[in-house]
């Protein structure tokens, strides 16, 4: 190994060299921490985590929250995207429902960007896009494509290992940092695990009735298109893989195993009397095997790489070139609709009615965007 | 060709402004990965992308100063004379059992990697403390450094912390339970005869009393006392404690950890000039920090431009009866970015084309595999500074006494997966 050695010039050099790098990709990465504006559809009221649980109260981890009352007795149903801000249509699905939902029984409540920071980051050597678009009515939507960590500058350093709480289970140091296995949380520890007791206390606070928590996965990892059901809400997610099944629409039901611990699906069920349940679709641009990484990867999940490993055996779902966005927000919407539509017969009074959701067909035919309303977004000086 | 291109040129192109810059203009390795990775960038259309070189970086922010504060502490525990004193006591004490002796220096290197899961760990901390007594108990530098670095792989793997084997189980949503007698198979009978092969036949040789005496004489002028193994107390408090209190200990990092730890030094009782042992710390570990700064932008680039999913789906392509030459060969070599990186991008997927066998067997073994990549050049983390601690300048000559302990290593992983399923029955 060489050692270079300079002079005080080349030093002065090297050193304006590194303000300047820093000074253009701080704005870039400054940049993405603006939040991704959104248009919520009529009725609904915007709260702050921060309402269940204060401690959070002007907290980075502090997310939005929206309520839609239809003033009709009936159930709660909770949905939740952007957990991991790297599975776009986690949150894409959550912010169809936002802006489309009318509530005619019960009420909805959407947290569409869980893990706010996240949102405003990328993971390192992922090489992910900083945002995608989609063509809607009008105009363009820009959203952040984030990762799957809470973002360090807020919790930093990770610990050399992650010890569950509650459970006393050992994982990675890193995981500290995963929104998805921090529950229950804990009120006085990190902001993961503080944003992870506040979505507790929002479940029990409102007395949810079912949870949705809305994830993609690798299309090499076996639990993808496919429905996670915590034990109480087995009946009801086999009721739905089935119908989902017929309409041509499969989703593989998985039970939610009873020794992993601190996934919502788990903990959710264990500590509120909500039927908890995750979904995952099939995302190539978070998958290990994905090719050349960028937003049209996130959108189109077209990919040579992946292409390869179906022909190889290596993919749990059916994959024919493409797996576009469009598609895996289609799955996530449709079947929470089927949830909605048969948890009145699991759960007496229960009954939650929500219209004014697109069907899989229509947003396969039209794409999402044109479910989404225009908005007004600074962040692109009107591109 | 369809496949190949343009993501295998681009691999070729990479790895070959890579090879030309280090090798013919002789630039430093740190300069030559960042030249490698602009010009696949450029090459992809995808210009001098400067977030993404920053980015990528950061991927590494966290090994850089565990690295730099190892680093300091590992020279403050010289100059306080604490690293002779105990050589000199070690080898009073046990030079009359040497195969005692050979597998307890093992062990030894190999605790602070089984506590911290940090092969770099090891290698700074009881790697620099039984540098000096095996090199005096006649082990030849080359073969000193080559048992330091295996060792700290063997107690990076070992459990009870393991972090590869955490990230492949992660990654495949296997909790880190049950894994503790499948790291110890695959860990101790490689420790046992690396020992044997690396240490013992040195030390059982007959010595010189007189002279030998003399020698140790010199290295214990400042005695032991508890003032002086103070800095090694803070050390394994502060590491220990987040270890074995995590739910009331504070998590502090190990860089702050190592911090504290070097500057209880001051308090030893034995002058030494902090600035100038900062100073010199730093300075050596300067070209592997610059190093793994390449490598992060190198492998972000590597991610952009798709030339890392045509390395892996290239390695999961290989037919099934080589796809166990596959992992002996590919997850080493990837392990040149870093072992954490081979076990997640490369561990994860073999580990679920071999699903079927006992998961927690396997990926016990892949991680033992992965950790080869801690040996593997550029980065080389074990090993370089495995040769910094023994005072060699060129890695190279470390890594020639390593191959055949490595292949032994790659053997017995590969033996382990093959008889996952009669493991699982025996251990299970």
């Amino acid at each position: 190994m060489r050692s270079s050695r300079g002079t005080a010039l080349t030093a002065a050099a090297l050193c304006v060299a590194v303000a300047l790098i820093c000074f253009v990709s701080a704005r870039s990465f400054l940049a993405m921490r603006l939040p991704d504006p959104v248009a919520p559809a009529q009725g609904f009221e915007r709260y702050n985590l921060s309402h269940w649980f204060p401690a959070l109260k002007g907290s980075p981890g502090d997310s939005d929250v929206y309520i839609q009352d239809s003033g009709v007795p009936g159930g709660t149903v909770f949905i939740m995207g952007g957990t991991h801000p790297n599975e776009p249509s986690g949150y894409m699905a959550a912010v169809v429902y936002l802006e489309r939902a009318k509530v005619t029984k019960g009420r909805l409540i959407v947290m569409p960007f869980a893990n706010a920071t996240a949102m405003g980051h990328n993971s390192p050597q992922e090489a992910s896009p900083q945002y995608f678009s989609l063509d809607v009515d009008g105009g363009t939507r820009w959203f952040r494509y984030g990762s799957r960590a809470t973002n360090p500058v807020y919790q930093w350093p990770a610990p050399d290992i992650y010890i569950h709480a509650q459970s006393g289970q050992k994982l990675d140091g890193g995981s500290k940092s995963n929104l998805n296995r921090a529950y229950p949380g804990v009120p006085d520890d990190s902001l993961t695990q503080q944003v992870a007791y506040g979505i507790i206390q929002l479940l029990n606070k409102e007395k949810v009735d079912l949870a949705f928590d809305l994830h993609e996965a690798s299309p090499e990892y076996p639990v993808v298109n496919a429905i996670v059901a915590h034990n109480r809400a087995m009946e009801l997610a086999a009721m739905v893989s089935m119908e989902l099944e017929m309409a041509g629409i499969p989703m593989r039901l998985e039970p939610s195993p009873v020794n992993f611990r601190g996934l919502s699906h788990r903990e959710w069920g264990d500590h509120s009397d909500a039927l908890a349940i995750l979904m995952e679709t099939g995302n190539p641009s978070q998958g290990r095997l994905r090719g050349k990484t960028d937003a049209a990867l996130a959108v189109t999940g077209k990919d040579k790489a992946y292409l390869k490993a179906a022909a190889l055996g290596r993919l749990f779902i059916p994959y024919e070139g493409d797996q576009t966005l469009d598609l895996r927000t289609a799955r996530h919407v449709t079947s929470m609709k089927m949830f909605m539509d048969m948890l009145g017969d699991v759960k007496e009074g229960g009954d939650v009615e929500v219209e004014g959701i697109p069907s899989f067909d229509d947003m396969m035919e039209r794409g999402i965007g044109a479910f989404l309303s225009p908005v007004e977004d600074d962040r692109f000086d009107g591109k | 060709m369809e496949w190949f291109w343009p993501e295998g040129f681009y691999t070729l192109l990479m790895i070959g402004v890579f090879a030309f810059a280090a090798f013919v203009w002789d630039m430093p390795i740190a300069v030559a990965m960042a030249m490698a990775a602009i010009t696949g960038a450029i090459a992809a259309g995808e210009g001098v992308p400067l977030r993404h070189q920053v980015e990528g970086e950061f991927g590494y922010v966290d090994t850089i100063l565990i690295i730099a504060t190892a680093m300091v502490f590992m020279k403050v525990i010289q100059r306080t004379g604490l690293l002779e004193s105990i050589a000199a006591w070690v080898i009073r004490k046990f030079r009359g059992y040497p195969v005692l002796l050979s597998l307890g220096i093992m062990f030894i290197i190999m605790v602070p990697g089984m506590i911290t899961g940090s092969s770099t760990a090891a290698v700074l901390t009881t790697g620099a403390l039984v540098a000096p007594v095996m090199m005096e108990l006649g082990v030849p530098m080359l073969q000193t450094a080559a048992a330091i670095s295996m060792g700290a792989l063997f107690g990076m793997i070992a459990p009870p912390i393991s972090i590869p084997a955490m990230i492949i189980g992660a990654g495949v949503d296997i909790p880190y339970v049950g894994f503790g007698m499948p790291l110890l198979i695959c860990t101790v009978p490689l420790a046992v005869i690396c020992s044997l092969w690396l240490i013992y036949p040195y030390v059982r040789k007959p010595r010189d009393e007189a002279s030998l005496e003399a020698q140790l004489a010199k290295m214990s002028r400042v005695p032991m006392s508890l003032r002086l193994f103070l800095t090694v107390i803070v050390l394994v408090v502060l590491l220990g404690g987040e270890r074995t209190l995590p739910l009331y200990w504070p998590s502090l990092g190990m860089p702050l950890s190592f911090l504290l730890a070097s500057a209880s030094g001051l308090l030893s009782g034995v002058r030494w000039n902090p600035i100038e042992t900062v100073t010199e710390a730093i300075d050596e570990a300067l070209p592997v920090m610059g190093i793994l700064m390449g490598v992060g932008m190198f492998i972000q680039i590597m991610t952009l431009t798709g030339v890392r999913g045509f390395v892996v789906v290239s390695a999961l392509a290989l037919p099934s009866w080589t796809l166990y030459l596959g992992i002996a060969i590919s997850m080493p070599l990837f392990g040149a970015v870093s072992s954490f990186g081979s076990a997640s991008v490369l561990g994860v997927p073999f580990l679920m084309a071999l699903l079927g066998q006992n998961e927690i067997v396997v990926a016990s073994a892949l991680s033992l595999v992965a950790s080869l990549g801690d040996l593997m050049p550029p980065t080389a983390l074990a090993g370089i500074f495995a040769a910094q601690v023994v005072g060699e300048k060129n890695y190279f000559k470390v890594l020639r006494h390593c191959m055949l302990p490595a292949l032994l290593t790659v053997c017995w992983g590969i033996a382990v997966i093959l008889m996952a399923k009669p493991i699982a029955k025996l251990i299970f």
